[in-house]
């Protein structure tokens, strides 16, 4: 019988408690200022204006990267998932957020109120495998250059962080609404711009203004010029073909072109504008870099300067 | 210690073999019914914690059981799928938390679990080493699971199609491990966690190559007609996902439509659980909303019926085991028959004989219903570990 006390230790053993189940790691939502992470320039700066001291705004995307490109890192990721809010430009912009693991919770896709009005664009269709013929599709993203949609993001950011810190909303509804009227007052002033352009044909260096156009009613055709390289000449051959169709006279730019582009556009007649779309860092804060654009474009159409 | 139970005590310890087997047969007997009634009290206890957990379930209409045991314990069997658009929808409603569950797939025979980083969240999971899964491809991979496979952070797993019938169209994903999950004594110590997207990919609903408008994939193109190109068969579809292709990886038409197994949803009290209850009531809806705990209690009343008839047969077994714990005593006093006279013969009164005899049949009886009453302690202070350990892992 001396058996008996070692097998009901054996017993005992083999069925020791196991350690409880950890508890989930606190919610920090209520401590410190609100973190938000942002995908793009005019976000960082919606959430800046309108959240003030109550959010810690990020936008770790580098310097020299266009955000709508960019694919960050598995770390900066893990940033962004420790992010209490992540305000997405949506329309396709920040791609990257398709092929990451970010808490849903924390997501605000600020172009969810104007889906009904975003621009598709065609994309080459192909096929290959079982799966038959599919198109990856594109939407036109540039949406704030419109800054009507601008203000709807805005309402957007600022509907977020009162979710997010509902005891601060007030402020934060004071702020956008401020916000909301000087985007009012820029689209009044793009809007006296645009009539002054009325039918006029111009160019755009690239296919970055496809909401600035259709909320102004410009007339423009996309080129694929960079600014910071000198065309090769099957592109200036394709221009002068394209002028024979669309004599344009102006063409904006994401950024100041070459000298030596700049000179040879001037000899065939076009007048170069920069309208940056300022979707990563500006020189100046984003609504003044948007107010900069409409003083560039005012300048290039002002009333006593004839067409050239 | 009187004449009698001495001379009893020592009589037993003397035919040790004998009575350890009559301990234990009365024992087990007595334990038995009484154990068993403990351990399923602690498993439907165990069962149900899980459920409470996760009070609904969103899915497509069938088994109310098969979609709460699939969501709640990763079943091999997953069931119809719903699409994502089910999911959006639970989250508009701006009810409760909804957590997406793609199910269907297995890396070395645990499942791999399509999902979001609020599961973890929601459950209550910490990531004991590593990290979280970032980006397409990653997984983190449940205590259990880590062991048996013997991986860590840094490690791969290759995703295997969970049945043969499913061996056309899914791929074969080499998936970077990132994390593993600190034990959690549930299903999720046995499972693999992606992030949904991963699941579509595997499931081939998402893939990458190389861009097929780029001149230099002149070929990889079997045709270009204005926008519409037409690859070759022989194009290279990426089965591991990298920091150089990741940006290749796409899904086709609407994410919406593309599929899910469950949605989770965690409701922040009893009226938001019954106005979601109550926006699936449609008789055209093509998906339910179950209550777990509902699903889980009609399960356990099935598991109590089918106690109650073991319970039953333990009696019965017990009876005869019972019968032949006396027969051995009833024989043993026929095969002591010259010791018995021997004793009469020292002087032993027939009453003094019949002690002896008494007290060896208390002994026996005291001792198995101890070693009973020690079992039952053991399961009812240990089962619910040991329920938690090697059943519900």
């Amino acid at each position: 019988m001396r058996w008996l006390p070692v097998a009901l230790l054996a017993l005992a053993v083999a069925c020791s408690p196991a350690p409880e189940p950890e508890a989930s790691a606190p919610d920090p939502d209520d401590a410190g200022p609100l973190v938000v992470y942002v995908v793009n320039e005019p976000l960082r700066a919606m959430a800046e204006r309108i959240g003030g001291d109550a959010v810690e705004v990020h936008f770790p995307a580098p310097a020299d990267v266009d955000p709508s490109q960019w694919s960050p890192s598995a770390d900066t990721v893990a940033r962004y998932q420790n992010a209490d809010l992540v305000l997405r430009s949506g329309a396709g912009y920040d791609a990257w957020i398709d092929r990451a693991t970010l808490r849903e919770r924390a997501l605000v896709d600020t172009s969810a109120g104007y889906a009904d009005r975003l621009i598709h664009v065609e994309d080459p269709t192909h096929r290959h495998g079982p799966r038959g013929e599919h198109s990856h599709g594109a939407t036109a993203f540039t949406t704030w250059l419109d800054p009507t949609l601008a203000a709807l993001q805005a309402r957007a950011v600022a509907e977020a962080l009162s979710t997010a810190r509902p005891d601060a909303s007030a402020e934060f509804e004071l702020r956008a609404a401020g916000l909301e009227a000087e985007l009012e007052a820029l689209d009044r002033r793009l809007s006296a711009m645009a009539e002054r352009i009325a039918d006029e044909p111009i160019l755009y260096s690239h296919p970055l203004y496809d909401y600035l156009g259709r909320r102004y009613g410009l007339d423009g055709r996309s080129l694929h010029w960079e600014p910071d390289a000198i065309p090769p000449g099957p592109q200036w051959r394709a221009l002068e073909a394209l002028l024979r169709e669309h004599p344009a006279r102006l063409i904006l730019w994401e950024a100041d072109p070459l000298p030596e582009t700049t000179r040879r556009l001037t000899e065939l007649g076009i007048e170069s504008v920069v309208f940056a779309p300022c979707s990563n860092r500006c020189a100046a804060d984003w609504l003044a870099a948007m107010q900069a654009n409409a003083a560039r474009l005012e300048a290039a159409r002002s009333p006593g300067r004839p067409i050239r | 210690m009187s004449g009698p139970a001495f001379l009893a005590w020592r009589y037993l310890l003397h035919h040790r073999i004998k009575t350890a087997i009559l301990v234990i047969s009365i024992a087990l007997i007595v334990f038995l019914p009484i154990g068993l009634r403990v351990l399923v009290d602690q498993s439907a206890r165990e069962l149900t914690a899980r459920a409470d957990l996760t009070p609904l379930v969103v899915g497509a209409r069938g088994s109310a059981l098969e979609l709460v045991l699939a969501s709640l314990y990763f079943e091999p069997e997953p069931p119809e799928p719903i699409s994502q658009r089910e999911f959006e929808r639970v989250r508009r409603t701006g009810l409760v938390e909804a957590v997406p569950l793609h199910l269907g797939f297995e890396t070395r025979g645990r499942p791999i679990v399509g999902t979001t980083l609020d599961y973890f969240a929601l459950r209550g999971l910490r990531v004991a080493t590593g990290r979280a899964m970032a980006v397409l491809g990653e997984c983190v991979v449940g205590a259990r699971a880590a062991r048996e496979f013997g991986v860590a952070p840094g490690d791969t797993l290759v995703s295997s199609p969970q049945t043969v019938f499913q061996l056309a169209g899914v791929y074969p994903l080499k998936m970077k491990v990132v994390g593993v999950l600190a034990p959690n004594h549930s299903a999720d110590d046995g499972a693999v966690f992606v992030d949904v997207k991963t699941a579509w990919v595997i499931g081939g609903l998402g893939h990458g190559h190389r861009d097929l408008a780029e001149p230099g994939a002149d070929a990889d193109v079997a045709a270009r007609e204005g926008s519409r190109i037409t690859a070759k068969a022989s194009v290279v579809e990426y089965n591991e996902i990298t920091p150089e292709n990741l940006a290749s990886f796409h899904f086709h038409g609407d994410v919406g439509d593309l599929p899910l197994s469950a949605v989770l949803a965690f409701p922040p009290d009893e009226r938001a659980r019954a106005l979601l209850l109550g926006r699936y009531q449609a008789p055209d809806e093509a998906v339910q909303v179950v209550r777990s705990t509902a699903v889980m209690d009609e399960l356990l009343e099935t598991v109590l019926t089918v106690e109650s008839y073991a319970v039953a047969a333990i009696g019965v077994v017990g009876a005869a085991t019972l019968a032949t714990a006396a027969l051995v005593f009833l024989l043993s006093i026929r095969l002591r028959r010259r010791e018995i006279e021997t004793l009469h013969k020292i002087g032993a009164s027939r009453p003094r004989v019949a002690a002896v005899l008494l007290s060896e049949v208390v002994a026996v009886a005291v001792l198995g219903v101890g070693l009973a009453g020690l079992l039952t302690l053991g399961v009812s202070r240990f089962g619910e570990a040991a329920i938690r350990r090697f059943l519900l892992s």
